[in-house]
């Protein structure tokens, strides 16, 4: 299921070195199949993130660029050199581990100092580099305190000093807020973005938050079970996924799968088993000659009103069934006449009755939602 | 009314110590067993050891004899006439025996209990630990036993040495007597608190977090370094552990240097084993050997909470 | 024949039979206090209810009251046979549990614990009978109700550790001698002194028992001086002649050394006589010497103590004991020299010609008993300590 690099990438790849090239890499354990033969390419200085379920393989590959893991086919390849059976401590990548990993027997200091120790570095300039990693994640005031002493919050900055003062070609990323609270998470996903901007390494993140993956990657690759869906910006992962997993796992979704009545480049027509007709979009890689698809509609894509549009397009009745108050925003679920619900996403301010006695019409345009191969 | 007021002041006095009476009872409940237990078979005990200890001479013929510090002194002080080197002498070869014996387990069970933890299949390493624990299941005397016949003159490890000499042309290995010296005496103690040491290490290095391993070499630490910088300190607490037991339970035996040591072997526990069951039956100098047995004994746990890991021994 | 001064007995702590299983009993019973042998006994004299019938005699005890119950022995390894129980069983209809000791001490230090209240009969030695009785530990027995007594030896009539057998009953006798591989000595021990003139030879091949009296003693008489010295100046000067020796024993032990002999790890031990002549009855490479210029006789005996719950089996015991065929039996199974006269003279003259069983007169002469020492006591527990413990 590897997936050519898009148009608008492979231009900008044209322009950049890559640093890390995963060349049908797989991976397996015993009779499981961790990774499924992949090809990655990630550019210098690119914020980069593998979005997936648990389980999806994301963790491992991320273990094959550090050392970790031996791939099992394959080739790794990072700036320039293969890579594949070098042990992680001769690769110039350096990780920052979901659990953190700090050695709880050495301070802070000691802590970010050991890659320098180990490469065998003066005092004093080893001094001037921990320092500078301190200040660069604000935590100059407790270089002489041992992990124990710090919160979750601290721990995680000093993971990251003590892998960023090495000057790592490529820093890899293992879920690196997984374990921070909701407010925490933002704030040191603002943190993160600002690293990346001033130090101009490449970044590689492991994530399962699409939120986080979305907000802070110049590109996402999502997996699932093994394989990679889709590489694409966040934008183009989010606006035109090319499968229904990705549209389903990027975002809410409401997802309609029926026979494929009508095709042509611009416009697809779908049958539902229910009876709903759809009209939609393709995506970019859709063959010509489908049966049957799926199509996917984002939740705040969808406009509801008491009165059917004037616009042509897809619109049906329905009542509204369930709502919920989200503050900005009010989260419906419809069920339409022919039987099929669908995820509503409202502005809260919109003036609607909600009766589930009311008629109420559900509406999009064509171009707002996708038809998926199923 | 000032009545009443102390009247009710009085009540609440009543119900608070009903109340600390409460609060009191339960831990009590909990403790006592135990406490009586520890009272009665520990305390008590060695209160008792440490009032011989301190009649000088005592036999358990006598009825009493007076208060002084003659045993101790016989042992320590170079200035009473009744001094006897021989004491120190053999305290400082128990320590000797008992150290010896300590950095073996510990050279020879660090590599097994970090393979068991670490390397070994998971879903062996419960067998395997068993497995490895198995010898302690049979008496230390047998196995002591056993030692007998592979060192002696005769002996298995003679047996194979001239089996080896003449497989090899040229190369003339010496066969000796192992037995009856204070090699048999390392190698029985060793062999019999091996599985103690690995047991410990192993409750110790199984909590080690791979992910600190991997982190170090992440950060360029090769596997030596790794191991000296991250996994001894990480598990020095259960090192600590496991030397103190080993140490201490090698400092009490005395069946290994009495079966293995032979003539020159003396340690203090024999000594003490002597002075009561031996034809000296002198109880006052036994208890004083044995008070300082246990003081030093004491210290090395005492050390082995302030610094041990604590956790560890707990599930060894 | 001993002399009388040589009743003035011996010994100490002796152990040890010939079989592995045996040694194994004695020392788990030395070493961690456990008497194994306690479940092998009582299973074996239930399972084994049939009496020998040469061990069987009709003699009647003079107080012998028929009572049953339980008695409880406390001896030294191999001092009794399952036939000999079985016998005493099935004629008094006395269940017996026998525990066994390996020294005197260790048997004292029980019973003045406390620990010894179940037992009825216990084996001391000569010095220990002494001791006992002056620690007030033993039953005055009770001559009317012993039977059997005029049999015995004159000389043990009236024995020094127990004038009139007024506590005591001898039970056997013995000597402290060299127990040797003929294999590997090519020469013939005669005296002490082999010890030292082969030390080199024989490094790390001869063991000393672990007996402060036996080893010091037979320094003693090898310097020319008497067991039972008071001289400090004379037991100094055995302690350096034993120190001579040390670095070239493998050990001090009194039991245990079987194996190592057979196999020709060890070349010569101090033994007593009732081990090594049973070791000898299993493999004659092994041979026994009484040293010329003498060594100690002891003498075990019977006892009843104060704290006997038992005592009227404790009387059928006794008089079980004195049963010249029961004693006879004693020395040709468990190869103890019999005080029994009787006994003596119903031997064969395989028996009775054996000089290592019954030594000739004259070297019996030369011999002594270990006797209590008074003050000197605490010089012999010195310099033993010294010399065991550098």
């Amino acid at each position: 299921m590897s997936q050519t690099v898009s148009p608008a990438i492979s231009q900008s790849a044209d322009r950049r070195v890559a640093d890390v090239e995963l060349c049908q890499v797989s991976k397996s354990f015993g009779e499981d199949t961790a990774v499924n033969t992949i090809d990655l390419t990630i550019q210098e200085g690119e914020f980069f993130s593998i979005l997936g379920p648990s389980g999806c393989g994301k963790t491992t590959t991320l273990r094959l660029i550090a050392g970790f893991e031996q791939p099992t086919t394959g080739k790794i390849i990072i700036q320039g050199q293969e890579m594949s059976r070098t042990p992680a401590h001769r690769r110039s990548v350096n990780t920052v581990f979901q659990s953190y990993a700090l050695f709880n027997h050495m301070t802070v200091k000691d802590n970010i100092a050991f890659g320098l120790r180990i490469k065998g570095m003066g005092r004093s300039p080893m001094q001037q580099r921990v320092a500078d990693a301190l200040r660069l994640v604000k935590m100059e005031a407790f270089s002489n305190r041992y992990p124990a002493q710090l919160s979750g919050g601290q721990k995680q900055r000093v993971a990251l000093a003590r892998a960023l003062v090495n000057r790592p070609a490529v820093m890899l990323l293992d879920e690196p807020l997984g374990a921070l609270d909701l407010k925490l998470r933002k704030e040191m996903q603002v943190e993160l973005s600002n690293l990346h901007q001033q130090l101009g390494i490449t970044f590689v993140m492991v994530t399962h938050d699409q939120e986080e993956a979305l907000s802070l990657s110049d590109r996402i690759a999502v997996m699932n079970d093994g394989n990679i869906e889709q590489i694409g910006s966040p934008k183009e992962i989010y606006d035109h996924p090319t499968t229904p997993f990705v549209a389903d796992f990027i975002g809410d979704t409401n997802l309609l799968k029926g026979v494929v009545a009508f095709a042509d480049h611009h416009l697809l027509k779908i049958q539902t088993p229910e009876g709903t007709t759809v009209l939609a979009q393709p995506s970019a890689n859709m063959p010509a000659d489908l049966k049957t698809a799926v199509v996917s509609v984002r939740p705040e894509k969808i406009h509801l009103s008491q009165e059917p549009p004037p616009d042509e397009g897809n619109c049906y009745s329905g009542y509204v069934k369930h709502v919920m108050y989200l503050g900005t925003h009010l989260h419906c679920v419809v069920q339409l006449q022919t039987g099929e619900c669908l995820t509503v996403m409202q502005p809260s301010r919109t003036g609607l009755s909600w009766a589930s006695t009311t008629p109420i019409y559900a509406s999009w345009l064509p171009t707002d939602c996708l038809a998926l191969a199923a | 009314m000032s009545a009443s007021l102390s009247k009710s002041r009085l009540q609440g006095l009543g119900t608070t110590i009903r109340h600390r009476c409460q609060q009191l009872l339960g831990p009590l409940a909990l403790l006592g067993p135990a406490g009586i237990w520890l009272l009665l078979f520990l305390v008590l005990p060695t209160l008792l050891i440490l009032d011989i200890s301190l009649v000088p001479d005592l036999r358990p013929e006598d009825v009493g004899g007076a208060y002084g510090l003659g045993n101790y002194s016989r042992v320590f002080n170079p200035f009473d006439p009744r001094f006897d080197s021989v004491y120190l002498q053999v305290i400082w070869r128990s320590v000797y025996y008992a150290t010896v014996s300590t950095i073996a387990c510990l050279v020879l069970g660090f590599p097994v209990a970090y393979w068991l933890a670490i390397m070994a299949p998971r879903r062996w390493r419960n067998f395997l630990v068993v497995a490895f624990i198995l010898p302690l299941w049979t008496s230390s005397l047998l196995r002591s036993y056993a030692w007998i016949s592979i060192l002696r003159p005769t002996g298995l490890l003679n047996t194979f040495i001239t089996w080896l000499s003449d497989l090899i042309p040229g190369v003339d290995l010496p066969t000796q007597n192992w037995l009856y010296s204070s090699a048999a005496v390392f190698v029985g103690l060793t062999y019999n608190f091996l599985p103690y040491m690995v047991l410990i290490l192993y409750a110790s290095l199984e909590k080690l977090d791979i992910s600190l391993l991997e982190a170090a070499a992440d950060l360029g630490a090769n596997p030596r370094q790794t191991f000296w910088k991250v996994t001894v300190p990480q598990t020095l607490p259960g090192i600590a552990a496991g030397c103190l037991l080993v140490f201490i339970t090698s400092m009490g035996d005395f069946v290994v240097p009495t079966l293995l040591g032979g003539a020159s072997s003396m340690t203090i526990s024999r000594l003490i084993y002597n002075q009561f069951l031996g034809i000296t039956r002198n109880w006052g100098l036994g208890s004083a050997l044995s008070m300082i047995l246990i003081l030093a004994v004491s210290l090395a746990i005492a050390l082995l909470l302030k610094y041990g890991d604590r956790d560890s021994v707990k599930e060894a | 024949m001993p002399r009388k001064r040589s009743l003035y007995l011996p010994s100490s702590s002796r152990r040890l039979g010939s079989t592995r299983r045996r040694f194994l009993q004695g020392s788990a019973a030395a070493i961690a206090g456990v008497t194994l042998s306690n479940c092998r006994q009582n299973l074996s004299n239930q399972a084994a209810p049939e009496a020998d019938p040469a061990a069987t005699t009709p003699e009647e005890g003079g107080a012998s009251g028929g009572d049953s119950g339980v008695l409880h022995v406390y001896t030294w390894a191999d001092y009794t046979s399952d036939e000999m129980v079985n016998a005493f069983t099935e004629k008094t209809g006395i269940e017996v549990i026998v525990d066994i000791y390996d020294s005197n001490e260790t048997m004292l230090a029980k019973m003045q614990a406390g620990g010894g209240d179940a037992y009825s009969i216990i084996y001391p030695s000569d010095y220990m009978v002494q001791q006992m009785i002056e620690l007030n530990m033993l039953t005055k027995i009770d001559k009317e109700r012993v039977t059997g007594l005029e049999n015995i030896f004159d000389k043990w009539q009236d024995p020094v550790y127990d004038p009139g057998n007024s506590f005591s009953t001898p039970f056997a006798w013995g000597t402290t001698g060299l127990l040797y591989n003929t294999d590997i000595l090519t020469d013939t021990p005669t005296d002490w002194d082999y010890l030292w003139e082969n030390s080199s030879a024989l490094s790390k091949r001869m063991t000393l028992l672990n007996d402060v009296r036996e080893t010091m003693g037979m320094v003693l008489k090898s310097l020319g001086y008497s067991y039972n010295s008071t001289n400090p100046a004379e037991i100094e000067e055995a302690y350096e002649r034993l120190i001579e020796i040390k670095p070239d024993l493998a050990s001090f032990m009194s039991f245990g050394y079987e194996d190592g002999l057979l196999s020709g790890d060890l070349a010569v031990v101090m033994a007593y006589s009732v081990d090594a002549l049973s070791s000898i009855a299993e493999d004659d490479t092994l041979n026994y010497v009484i040293p010329e210029s003498g060594s100690s006789v002891w003498t075990d005996t019977l006892v009843i103590p104060t704290t006997a719950p038992n005592v009227d089996a404790a009387y059928e015991w006794l008089n079980f004991n004195l049963d010249p065929a029961i004693a006879q039996l004693n020395t040709e199974t468990l190869f103890n020299a019999t005080p029994n006269k009787v006994a003596y003279e119903n031997l064969s003259d395989e028996f009775k010609n054996d000089e290592k069983l019954f030594p000739p007169e004259d070297l019996l002469a030369k011999c002594e008993g270990i006797a209590p020492v008074g003050d000197a006591a605490a010089v012999f527990d010195e310099f033993w300590t010294r010399a065991t413990s550098a």
